[in-house]
This record gives structure tokens, sequence and C-alpha cells, in this order.
């Protein structure tokens, strides 16, 4: 095989997102929240978690804290849906912003508060922000490539990047990628004093006419299976993915019209944008100057109101694009202003950015 | 025009700030391990490998000005970036599109362990609250360089991260993404991690000896490395010396065990095959390896195995630095590559201290001595991490 393939940047090779698999506060693996969503009235909030022995046996889950456990889960369950094992799948990367933090925490508290003695290993092994792709190559036994993001808002769309590059490049054919992030309520309480949270919860009527600052917690374990290889049954081609760094608005504008121009289309052909509209005043401010300068009349979706936010919430934006190009509906509930449902959508733009700092744009596609 | 071209180089550990304090310090076998001197720890009986810097005079070395906190793991990578920009002439003449991808684990721990208490129940440090992350670290070296980054991340995979940070550079400068890409990696020590290495009993309480029969464990160090990688279409439009190719690399997870490496070192094997079949190059073509060699009874035993089915009867000279620097952890990718490339372009292979006695099952020893006056046209690094995941990079001269 020859891995020097230089330049190779928009070839004609599409790149799919075959499937994806979630536990979140919505019901578990599952697609429930696509048709009857549950809007959870509270500011730290719980996932609802399947009954992991049906995936891990017993003496395995015994030392895995919950997030582990989840990205375990989810790993497998969508491997399974694309027939893929650990031999056949040749990549595993992970996103995660802050890794298994309950294990940092219950080390870094038995450091303190034992002044440095009699500690024992477990979590301290465990909280490394690798474990989770570590782990995932483990349980099911994958030597490919193997690797971990943990940059803010932005560590899924990392992960996005470095598969959909090295499938251009011709380097691997598929990857499971992940978000992982679990809200410990002892980290809720760090972040609440720095002005992530609201004070106070909101309702789902509330929820994006606020205008205050912070927003809602949630967890994400969402893994997907990217594939140059087309099958009938994948949820959507993956056209362009691109990362910025602080980048002005006009920039943002010209990359926007260079994903379009590179995949020849117009602004006029994307049917909707998803946007990580969190409740949160200047986190909402950015996006709505997006849709002012840049997508104007296009319909703009939003997920975070029923998957809150963490630093992996950005997977669920490629997410629920990427369902609702393949159930051909964007439901009234996804949206931000109108309330009209889309019919049969073909392309979505999905915008994330994290305190207008890191910025990624994802151009998803319904299949030919 | 297909190479990935290595244009600038910064590092700072235990032996050094700046590139020639380095090959000073390894030229004289001079290495940097010694008692604990700036981190709050009871654990002073374990040597480790510092910097010789307190907070203030790495301030005053990167030229941070501002009275906003910064966490040590950033004040280390933005001395490390501000001699690679410096180098690859970078503020003068910017590249089209340039990336920054930072690795690191630690990230602010060493700052929230001093203050957790207080984050819990009083607002007196909450400005250290938001640095905690690893992609925060990052964001706040990213913000020195005043031309702007255009992609900037965060690789975590524990003691690759640094070499993963190449590796994903050097791919989004082939798919024509950027032109270049400033890669490497940061950490300081913690109190945290030092107590998290010794419950696993893996420290060594004199220095390490990496690959001898008798090792005992390894010795944490702390310092930040990056390398400026990029096209040679940007290299030759922007008129700078290229100091060597990254001409292959490879990452593959041993997954065997969350801590152990196989006994075959059947992940390290995959990495560094991957790296030759990129770079194109026989085993016999490599003049040189940089271990990853922790000083652990399994590290060592397992990249030796792994060396030896990879190279067969012809070792090339094999030594660890880390002898010299300790484990620098996430920052070990990019340390040990700069190593790499100093070593090659001063014609001259780093020897292994404190090495006495051969491992049993190994057919090798490490380079006993410095070896000077030696041509090397490719060099090999290797960084694994917990959870198996390794990686392997080739250095080659121009």
């Amino acid at each position: 095989m020859i891995l020097h393939v230089f330049y190779l940047n928009y070839n004609n090779m599409d790149i799919f997102i075959q499937a994806a698999s979630q536990i979140s506060t919505q019901e578990p693996l599952s697609e429930q929240w696509f048709d009857s969503p549950v809007f959870s009235e509270k500011i730290l909030n719980e996932s609802i978690d399947p009954d992991f022995k049906l995936y891990i046996p017993v003496m395995v889950a015994r030392r895995m804290g919950k997030l582990m456990k989840r990205a375990i889960v989810t790993s497998v369950d969508v491997l399974k849906k694309c027939e893929l094992t650990g031999d056949s799948l040749e990549a595993v990367i992970t996103g995660t912003g802050l890794g298994c933090i309950e294990n940092t925490e219950h080390f870094l508290n038995a450091v303190l508060d034992n002044d440095e003695t009699c500690l024992q290993p477990t979590y301290f092994i465990q909280s490394t922000h690798n474990t989770i792709s570590s782990q995932i190559a483990l349980f099911i036994k994958c030597h490919g490539y193997n690797t971990t993001y943990s940059h803010r808002g932005t560590s899924f769309d990392a992960c996005v990047l470095d598969a959909f590059v090295q499938m251009k490049l011709g380097m691997i054919s598929n990857a499971l990628v992940g978000g992982h992030d679990e809200m410990t309520p002892a980290y809720f309480t760090l972040l609440q004093k720095v002005g992530y949270w609201k004070d106070a919860p909101l309702t789902e009527e509330s929820f994006h006419s606020a205008n205050t600052a912070g927003s809602i917690s949630g967890n994400a374990s969402l893994a997907m299976v990217l594939t140059n290889k087309e099958t009938f049954d994948a949820l959507c081609k993956i056209k362009a993915v691109e990362m910025l760094y602080m980048p002005s608005i006009d920039e943002i504008k010209a990359k926007t019209n260079a994903i379009l121009q590179a995949n020849g289309m117009k602004l006029a052909d994307v049917d909707a944008v998803v946007m990580g509209f969190s409740g949160d005043k200047d986190n909402d401010e950015v996006y709505k100057n997006i849709v002012l300068q840049i997508t104007q009349n296009i319909p703009a979706m939003c997920y975070k109101h029923i998957f809150g936010e963490s630093f992996c919430s950005s997977a669920y934006g490629v997410y629920v694009a990427a369902t609702a190009i393949a159930r051909k509906k964007v439901p009234a509930h996804l949206l931000y202003s109108s309330k009209d449902e889309i019919r049969n959508p073909r392309n979505i733009l999905v915008y994330n950015h994290f305190h207008n700092i890191d910025h990624s744009i994802i151009l998803l596609s319904c299949l030919d | 025009m297909n190479k990935i071209l290595v244009t600038g180089m910064g590092i700072i550990s235990a032996i050094g700030v700046g590139k020639a304090a380095t090959v000073q310090s390894l030229l004289d076998g001079k290495s940097g391990i010694g008692s604990i001197k700036y981190l709050k720890t009871k654990h002073i009986e374990l040597p480790v490998g510092e910097v010789q810097c307190d907070d203030e005079e790495l301030k005053a070395i990167a030229g941070y000005t501002s009275s906003k906190p910064i966490t040590r793991t950033s004040l280390l990578g933005r001395v490390a970036l501000k001699e690679a920009l410096e180098e690859a002439n970078i503020n003068l003449c910017r590249p089209r599109k340039l990336a920054f991808i930072s690795g690191t684990t630690v990230g602010g721990m060493e700052k929230s362990e001093l203050y957790y208490h207080d984050f819990l129940n009083n607002d007196a440090h909450n400005e250290y609250i938001a640095m905690h992350d690893c992609g925060a670290c990052t964001d706040m070296i990213g913000k020195q360089y005043e031309g702007k980054f255009d992609i900037v991340t965060t690789i975590s995979t524990a003691c690759s991260s640094a070499a993963n940070a190449a590796i994903l550079g050097a791919n989004l400068i082939k798919a024509g993404y950027v032109d270049a890409a400033i890669v490497g990696g940061t950490e300081c020590l913690s109190k945290f991690h030092l107590n998290g290495f010794n419950t696993l009993m893996i420290l060594d309480k004199e220095e390490c000896k990496p690959f001898d029969k008798n090792r005992q464990g390894l010795n944490l160090g702390e310092g930040a490395a990056y390398l400026v990688i990029e096209s040679e279409e940007s290299v030759q439009r922007r008129n700078v010396k290229p100091l060597c190719e990254l001409s292959g690399y490879g990452n593959a997870c041993d997954a065997f065990h969350q801590t152990a490496s196989s006994a075959t070192g059947e992940g390290a094997c995959k990495a560094m095959a991957k790296a030759l079949e990129m770079s194109g190059l026989n085993s016999g073509d490599i003049d040189y390896i940089n271990a990853h060699g922790t000083g652990t009874g399994n590290n060592d035993e397992s990249e030796g195995a792994a060396i030896m089915r990879i190279f067969g009867d012809k070792i090339p000279p094999v030594s660890s630095t880390k002898s010299f620097t300790g484990h620098t952890t996430s920052a070990a990718g990019g340390v040990e590559s700069v190593i790499s490339v100093l070593a090659m372009i001063n014609d001259f292979i780093p020897n292994n201290l404190n090495f006495s006695e051969k491992i049993d099952s190994l057919s090798f020893s490490p380079v006993k001595e410095c070896i000077r006056n030696v041509k090397l046209s490719h060099v090999m690094t290797n960084s694994f991490g917990f959870g198996g995941n390794d990686s392997s990079c080739i250095l080659s001269k121009l």
C-alpha cells in the first residue's frame, strides 16, 4: 500500500457515517429522542444507562467507571451494527475533554486527604484520558491506530478530522470515532463557579429565549463508525471537515464558501445548519452572528436543549444532523427558530465553537 | 515535492533550557536527574528530572509578562514554542496555513492539586479552575504566537502524546490542510502523577537504569519540546533551511493491558513496522534507535523483544535518553525527537547512563559511552504510553 499520497484534499473518495450509538439523558442506544425527546428541567443531568451486563461481563465491568462502561457499550453496539470486529476495525479515535474525571477525582482526593500515603493505583490507572480509547481497543482486541483528543469543546471534532484525513490519505478505510465525557457533581460545582452553568433550571419554552449566562450540563457518550465504503444503509456522507482557531466572522464565511465550492455546492443547496445553541448568552451570540452574516435564511437546528452541554456535546451535533439526513426529515423540535419540519434534507452544515476560540465546520450530505 | 521537513525545534528539560544546553549535557554525559527541588510533595526520596527553574524564572525565559496566572505545563510549552518559532523563522515569514498540535495529560493538575480544597470551599483560586483541562493548557501556549494559528488541538495519549501530535501534524500537511505544523508536547511534574506512578511501584529510588538487568523503574521528568514540520513547497516558499525529514511514522495499539506491555511487544512491533513501511526504509537502514526505554522491568524487556523482532541480528545502537531527562511523559515524544535530530545534526549518539548488565532475554546492550563523529542517516524514536498507545517516528538526514 502506498501511504505517501499528497495533497489529496477533496479528492473523489467519499467518506460515510455508517452508524452511531449513544447514551445520554435520552433513551439509551435508541433514536427515540428523534420522535419523542425528553426535556429535562435540571441543571446537572444524569444519563439513562442501559443494562451494562448485557454487553460487558460483570467481572470486567466491576473495574470500570460509568463513563468507561458507556464508552464500551456504545462502541460495541455501533461496531455490531457495522459488522466490524477488533480485527477488521482499523482505528479507534476518542475525544474526551476531561477523561475519566470521576477516577481522577477519586485519586486526587486520596492523595490530598491521605497526605500522599496509603494510595491504591486503580483510580490512577483509570484516570488518564486515553484510558477510554485503549480500554475499547483492549475489549475488542484492536491493534489498529489508537489515539485520544482532549481539546475542550472541539475534542470530538478533532477525532472526525483525524479519521477523515487518514481516509483521504488512504491510510485507513474505517474508524470508530467517539466522544465521551461525564460531569461529576464536584466538577459541576467547580465549573459553576466560573460561569459554565445556569443558576436556575429552564423550561423547554424558555431554553432559547432566556438570554442569560451559563448552560445546562449533560454527559456525552457517542460512538460512530466512519468508513470509505458505501453501503445502502449508511447514515450520510461526510463531505468536509474543517477546524479553525480564533477565526473572524469573515474567515468563517470564507471557509464556509470554500467548503461549498469544493463540493460543487452553493449556500442555497444547504437545507439546514446545526448549531450548538446552549442557552448561554455569549455562546449563542456567536451562532446568531453566523446566521446573520453567513447562513441567513437557512433554518438553524439545535440539540443541546435535549442532550445538554459537555466538552463532547458537539458529537451530538454531528449525530443529529446525520440522523436527520438518514431519516429524511428534521423534526420541529430540533429547529431553533422556524417550527416547520424540514422534509428530505440533503445537505446539512454543522457549526461548532468553544468560547469563540476553537471552531469547526462539518458538511454532511445524503447518499446518492 | 512530497517530504515532511523539520525546520525548527525548541526544547526544555532537566538537562537544560534550549538546544545548545541540551546537546552539551548529552555530550558531557551530564544527567539532569536529582533531588526534588520545586515540586511540593512529601516524596522527597524519589529522584526526578526537574527543569531547574521556578515558575517566575520560566516566565522570564518565555517572555510572559502578563499578570494573568498560568500553569507550569503551559510555561514550559511557551519556552519550547518560542525557540521553535525562532529557528523556523515563523515570526518573520509565516507559513500560509499553520497548525499547533500539543500533547499533554497532566495539563493544569499541578495547580489544581495545590488549590483543590480552595476550589471546593472558597473562591481564592477560581482563576485556575478553567485552566485545569488539557485543551486549556494548549490554548494558553498557542496564544503566545501573535501570528495566530489556523488549527489548534490537543492530544492526550499519556506517554506517547507528543509522537501522536507529530503524526496528526504530518497527516494534515499531506492532506493539504496546512503547510506547516508545530508538534510536540509539554508536561510538568505533579504530585498527582508522581504518586500515581509510585503506587504502581515503577519508580526507581535511585537514578534509573534503562535496559539494565537490575533496573528498578523509571524517574519522572518534566519538560516540553516542539518541532516545526513543513511541506517541501512551504520550505522553498519561505526559504528556510530544513534540518531533516520526518520520513515515517506509525501508531498501533498493544491492546494487552492498561498499564503493562505484552511480552512480545505486539503494539511496539506494529508501530515500528508501520514507520519503516512508510519511510520506504529497511530495518538495516536505521543507524540509531532512541528507545522509549523507561527503565521499568516491563517496558524495557517488551520494547527490547520488539526491537529484536524488527531488527533481527542487525540491531543498531540503542539508547534511552530518559537516563538524562527522566521520563517527561506526554512531552517525551517531543523531547526525544528533538534529541534524535540534535544527535543527527551534531554527529553523535547519546549514551544510556547507568547501564552495567545486559537483560538476559535480550540480544543487545544499549550504548554505554557517547559515540562521537558518527554519521547518522536515519534515526528511529519510540514513544509508548499507558493503554498500549505505541508510536514510532523515523527522522532522516536530507
